[in-house]
């Protein structure tokens, strides 16, 4: 399933909050360490969701080996900030002097687009200089943000600039690693809901015309199954329409003092409505994206077995 | 028992709505409003999430920057009105640069600039703070009974409050109060920093590029004469979130991490001696109990498959038993969740909504989830 990840060194995850964006970025890399790829998984936000999923440790600004192959590290802005500008100033005095002014240090909170810049900087210089090289890095980009504004920082940075200056020519570099689908893959995660669905198709639109790309795959996380084999569901029917179950299901289930039978078969109907919402959505998806994965709801209740679960899905029918 | 967001549709007049994203904030925000509007009130619902998530619950196609008003035909015996807008951050800036500027051809000058073209509206704490223009407009605009606001999907939303004199302090603070030249002294920390020649600003110049500099000096003068105006409204601002007749409402899911960035906001209004009237649990796996399985009387079970026509029931007896079951410990885990946090905040402020088996997208959905939130008349 994830052949076409196969030689895409930068892969950026993206999804709106509540879908599992970083269940699934913890999973696919999971995935690809598991094949036997280096892999290393970047955070980006201040909370650090990853590590408490793989069960490590708060990877702040270090690398954390995770499991054989697979590697954290959660990049803060500010630790960022200063690497970058270390790059960029002339001596270590400098750089101090100007992070630790009050107005210089207000100038790079509040202007616009520094704080993704330094982010993919980092990112992207780890990708060129780091030894050994790593396969894959798995960048678990921001929830509340809008994927297609941070990738395109560059771009716009580089366009402020009017490409001027070495941080406007390090934007255009960064710029051609991202609009570039040979050098990086996109990835989005969503659910088989009406919102994160049109959400998904809306952001391959956008992806095709901010930054000319497309995008590599969708991950449809949490699919319900159907709770019987296919050729029950006729029988079921009838069974769940003489219990008259039928009409929001959840409400039965909610109130008290129904007995058992009628709660059983209402639990499955709305199992099944859930898997028949879930079917819908997908149909919507498959025909309107190229590449969709769908990743099976599982019932685990630890964080760790579900990535593992997830990935072991995300390997299946590979040789 | 009593819903806590009963009194609140009634008689309050401001509804914060806040939480992660991606739990049905927006949604749940509207079904609040239209359940005010039901019951006779005029309601506006302000949202601020570009996902265009409104316009989908109310089956509307796009939402504009102006209040547009939604049909409740559909619903017999609705008295009030129903009105909702998503806020437009780049028509809002521009409409407050027209307003405020001193002269008419500042919006045109701003338009040329670079980086207000390009980025004022994705400015840091820019959205929350267009949000509160908007809110102001319309909570002292007079029409409206009730506004209900949903906020941004991320924790700074609740930034605007933190601090002594929040709102206010707000707009000192966040985007530009080192790059305006303060009024009373012709010369601020800005321009003395910014002068042409000083260190930092060749620094800068060095790193950035001068034209990039220039025009970052022209766009922070640009909005300097809107700090006044916006000081005044902060303070309003101020006032109306500490007026009796606000309330806030925490939305989330019952997954873990989700309840923990709940926990997160409940500890902050904590902070600012505010209380959040409700707090909402979307999406939440409906009581499978266990113990169904084993109450299930296997003559009943017999008879209902053979009325149903299913003689061979075998196979699909076993799979329904098995699925519930797993659903069963899903929902055990869920409930576990669910009542350590109702020990936290109080069992009496918590709604659970469940997981329902269609998508909420029109009136009579959102009404179902809001009979989970407030009691029917």
């Amino acid at each position: 399933m994830l052949e076409n990840l196969d030689d895409k060194r930068l892969i950026f995850v993206t999804g709106k909050g509540g879908v599992g964006k970083s269940t699934c970025a913890a999973a696919l890399a999971e995935a690809l360490a598991d094949r036997g790829r280096r892999v290393l998984i970047v955070e980006t936000d201040a909370y650090s969701a990853i590590s408490e999923i793989l069960g490590a440790g708060d990877s702040s600004h270090k690398r954390v080996e995770l499991k054989k192959n697979l590697w954290g590290i959660n990049l803060r802005s500010h630790e960022s900030l200063v690497a970058t500008l270390s790059r960029f100033l002339p001596s270590q005095k400098i750089v101090k002097a100007v992070v630790g002014n009050r107005v210089t240090k207000s100038f790079f909170d509040s202007a616009p687009s520094v704080g993704e810049f330094v982010l993919l900087d980092q990112i992207l210089l780890m990708s060129e200089t780091e030894t050994p090289a790593w396969d894959h890095i798995v960048v678990d980009l921001p929830a509340s943000g809008h994927a297609v504004t941070f990738l395109s920082v560059p771009q716009t940075l580089n366009g402020m600039m009017r490409d001027v200056g070495p941080i406007a020519k390090r934007a255009g570099e960064i710029h051609a690693v991202i609009a570039n689908p040979k050098r990086s893959a996109i990835v989005a995660v969503c659910l088989a809901e009406e919102m994160p669905v049109n959400e998904t198709i809306e952001l391959a639109g956008k992806l095709e015309r901010a930054l000319h790309r497309g995008m590599d795959l969708a991950l449809v996380n949490m699919v319900h199954e159907q709770p019987f084999s296919e050729d029950s569901l006729e029988s079921f029917k009838r069974l769940a329409a003489a219990a008259e179950v039928q009409n929001n299901p959840a409400s039965i289930l909610m109130q008290p003092d129904i007995e058992p039978f009628r709660r059983w078969i209402a639990g499955i109907e709305l199992a099944r409505q859930w898997h028949e919402r879930d079917l819908y959505y997908l149909g919507i998806l498959h025909d309107r994206l190229e590449r969709v994965v769908e990743l099976p709801m599982v019932y685990e209740l630890n964080e760790r077995a579900i990535v593992s679960t997830v990935a072991g899905h995300l390997n299946k029918g590979r040789a | 028992m009593t819903l806590p967001l009963t009194s609140v549709v009634d008689t309050g007049r401001l509804i914060v709505c806040a939480g992660p994203g991606g739990v049905g904030k927006t949604t749940s925000s509207a079904a609040l409003g239209l359940e005010a509007a039901v019951r006779g009130r005029k309601v506006i619902v302000l949202t601020i999430d570009p996902a265009r998530r409104l316009a989908n619950s109310l089956g509307l196609e796009t939402l504009t920057n102006e209040p547009q008003r939604i049909s409740m035909d559909a619903i017999p015996g609705a008295k009030g009105e129903l009105w909702a807008m998503m806020l437009d951050q780049q028509q809002t800036l521009d409409d407050l640069v027209a307003k405020y500027a001193p002269d008419k051809g500042a919006l045109a000058r701003s338009k040329k600039n670079n980086i207000y073209r390009l980025l004022s509206s994705t400015l840091a704490g820019m959205q929350e703070y267009m949000a509160l223009d908007k809110l102001h407009d319309l909570y002292t605009g007079g029409y409206f009974d009730l506004v209900v606001l949903d906020t941004p999907p991320t924790k700074n939303a609740l930034d605007f409050l933190s601090t002594p004199g929040r709102a206010r302090q707000f707009f000192d603070d966040r985007v530009m109060k080192w790059f305006i030249p303060s009024k009373s002294a012709s010369r601020g920390l800005f321009s003395r920093v910014f002068d042409p020649g000083s260190m930092v600003t060749s620094l800068l110049g060095k790193i950035f590029g001068d034209v990039f500099v220039t025009d970052l000096v022209d766009f922070f003068d640009t909005l300097s004469f809107l700090q006044e105006a916006l000081r005044t409204r902060g303070e309003m601002i101020d006032f109306i979130l500490r007026d009796d007749g606000t309330h806030f409402v925490v939305i989330t899911s019952a997954e873990s991490r989700r309840i923990k960035e709940a926990v997160f906001f409940h500890e902050k209004l904590g902070e600012l001696q505010q209380k959040a009237a409700a707090f909402v649990l979307n999406r939440v796996i409906p009581n499978f109990d266990e113990a169904d399985l084993d109450g299930l009387d296997p003559l009943k079970v017999k008879k209902a498959f053979k009325a149903a026509g299913v003689d061979d029931y075998a196979q699909l007896e076993t799979a329904m038993r098995a699925h519930y079951s797993e659903l069963a410990r899903l929902s055990a885990h869920n409930r576990e969740i669910i009542e350590r946090f109702a020990k936290q905040v109080g069992k009496d402020r918590l709604c659970t909504v469940p997981l329902f088996g269609d998508d909420v997208h029109d009136l009579s959905q959102l009404r179902l989830l809001a009979s989970y939130l407030v009691d029917r008349l």
